[in-house]
């Protein structure tokens, strides 16, 4: 596999370098931990929309939840920018990962599910019943979904071929 | 920073063993007239202790480490205290899960079911006799005196009775733990993953509850909404299963991590939160608010807390590895 080399020029930046070595409070750990927040948003408010779905909480009347889906939203959007953070720290180590791109499958797909169950909680035509029929598989690959996510990231810290670009060239020319 | 832990641990493992002796005689006083009070007051006595057994388990490493290799301190002692605390703790663990779930029961039902009932007087019987080994062999360490043989050199290997051969042949050695845990990436990675899938389940669940509370998502009844919460507990108990094993697997890397100790201690006021919460009657005045009402002032006191505590858990979780060199155990050996 070819890296190509402008993942080294983002390694080397100032900012990519500050991401990775600051010693701040506000550098690596602190984008993970928003990472982290954004991940129990996105995912606890959508599993427990999927879950009165699915027959918990049933005599939770299902409209009242449709607030849930901003939490979602703006949970989804602190994780794109905070991964978006990571990736420049960490380019060649995230970029070489085939879980990398498994994991952003995940994250598409329950995306997809999840805008879908919003749609539907948006048409005011369809009643609790009809709404819970048409959106019992969507709920349980939307559970799926996520939990393959999760675990395809969790994976990405022991399962990475080359840290940074460097040791890419490093384990090239020992080969 | 200095953190004397074998201090802590001494302070917290006295209430695994008292506690637990006096639920448990609680529970069996309650099969006297079927008295559902003192039933109901024992499970969450077990609650309790669970909780509070995870500090008094965790800080014993921190004591390991600290008086490992002192003059008259015998390593065989420690080891078999560790052998046995690692035995003890699953059972405690299980036990309060158990109450948990009859106090679920004796929420929604009248009553906890018949199985409940049965699961919960065994699992606290072994509780209670593994924890009194437990205290037993943790106090033969610093106190000569009580050990079967009270001259026995530092080094003598421990001689067992009846009882203590068998069970010593359930109880882990530390190692296996950790070449279980560590060794294999495949399963450091499952327990990770099933951690963060138990964060989400909280933070959805507790959160939802919170917010509801705090008057943001005021057209959710209340008492429908609760019913989540035995999801909650779910993702708690798979937590706090990882966070164990991995905690065990490689205790170096926590124990001088100040941030490792800080998540204990938020975690355990947690614990005091929902006390506070389910046991003042704060819950029995929210519980049947509609669509609409106001939840009073102490409900919303107890939703910033809970959301603040939660908050704090998660970043000092995030945070153990870069503090993972933060924390001074006076002699210990480690880092620093």
């Amino acid at each position: 596999m070819v890296v190509p080399a402008f993942f080294n020029t983002i390694e080397q930046s100032e900012f990519s370098i500050w991401i990775r070595e600051s010693p701040s409070f506000f550098a690596f750990y602190f984008i993970l931990l928003f990472h982290t927040i954004g991940l129990s948003m996105v995912v606890g408010a959508n599993a427990v929309v999927d879950l009165r779905i699915l027959g918990v909480a049933s005599a939770l009347p299902l409209n009242t939840l449709k607030r849930l889906f901003s939490i979602m939203w703006t949970g989804l959007a602190i994780n794109a920018a905070t991964g978006v953070l990571l990736l420049i720290g960490y380019p060649t180590k995230a970029l070489t990962n085939p879980i990398f791109y498994a994991k952003l499958s995940f994250i598409a797909l329950a995306v997809i599910f999840m805008y879908r169950m919003k749609l539907l909680f948006d048409d005011s035509s369809l009643s609790e019943a009809v709404l819970i029929a048409r959106s019992k598989t969507a709920a349980v690959l939307s559970l799926t979904f996520w939990v393959c996510a999760i675990s395809a990231g969790r994976l990405l810290s022991e399962t990475y071929k080359y840290l940074n670009y460097h040791q890419y060239l490093m384990k090239q020319g020992g080969s | 920073m200095d953190v004397n832990l074998a201090h802590w641990h001494l302070l917290l493992n006295h209430f695994p063993i008292i506690g637990s002796i006096v639920a448990l005689g609680l529970f069996l006083t309650s099969f006297v007239g079927e008295n559902e009070d003192l039933r109901r007051a024992s499970f969450i006595i077990f609650t309790g202790i669970a909780f509070l057994s995870l500090g008094s388990f965790l800080t014993g490493f921190g004591a390991q480490a600290m008086i490992t290799g002192k003059p008259g301190i015998s390593d065989a002692l420690i080891q078999r205290h560790e052998g046995s605390a690692m035995l003890t703790i699953w059972f405690i663990e299980l036990t309060g899960a158990l109450a948990v779930v009859g106090l679920w029961q004796y929420h929604r039902m009248k009553r906890p079911a018949h199985w409940t009932v049965a699961a919960v007087l065994i699992a606290s019987i072994l509780t209670v006799g593994l924890v009194a080994r437990t205290g037993n062999t943790g106090g033969e360490i610093t106190h000569p005196w009580v050990r079967a043989n009270p001259a026995a050199a530092a080094d003598a290997p421990v001689t067992e009775g009846p009882i203590g051969s068998m069970l010593s042949a359930f109880e882990p050695t530390p190692a296996s733990f950790t070449s279980f845990v560590i060794d294999n990436k495949w399963i450091w990675a499952f327990l990770m993953a099933v951690h963060f899938i138990g964060l989400a389940l909280i933070v959805g669940t507790v959160g939802i509850l919170d917010l509801r509370m705090l008057g943001f998502l005021k057209q959710l009844p209340m008492a429908p909404l609760h019913r989540f919460m035995p999801w909650a507990m779910a993702g708690l108990a798979a937590n706090i299963l990882t966070g164990l094993l991995a905690f065990i697997g490689q205790p170096e890397n926590y124990i001088y991590s100040g941030a490792l100790w800080l998540k204990i201690l938020f975690l355990l006021l947690i614990g005091v939160n929902a006390g506070v919460f389910y046991l003042t009657g704060i819950f029995n005045r929210i519980n049947p608010l509609q669509a609409g009402e106001d939840a009073p002032m102490s409900a919303r006191l107890i939703a910033v807390t809970s959301m603040v505590l939660w908050f704090l858990v998660i970043t000092f979780g995030r945070y153990i590895q870069p503090l993972s060199n933060t924390v001074r155990l006076p002699g210990a050996a480690g880092p620093n």
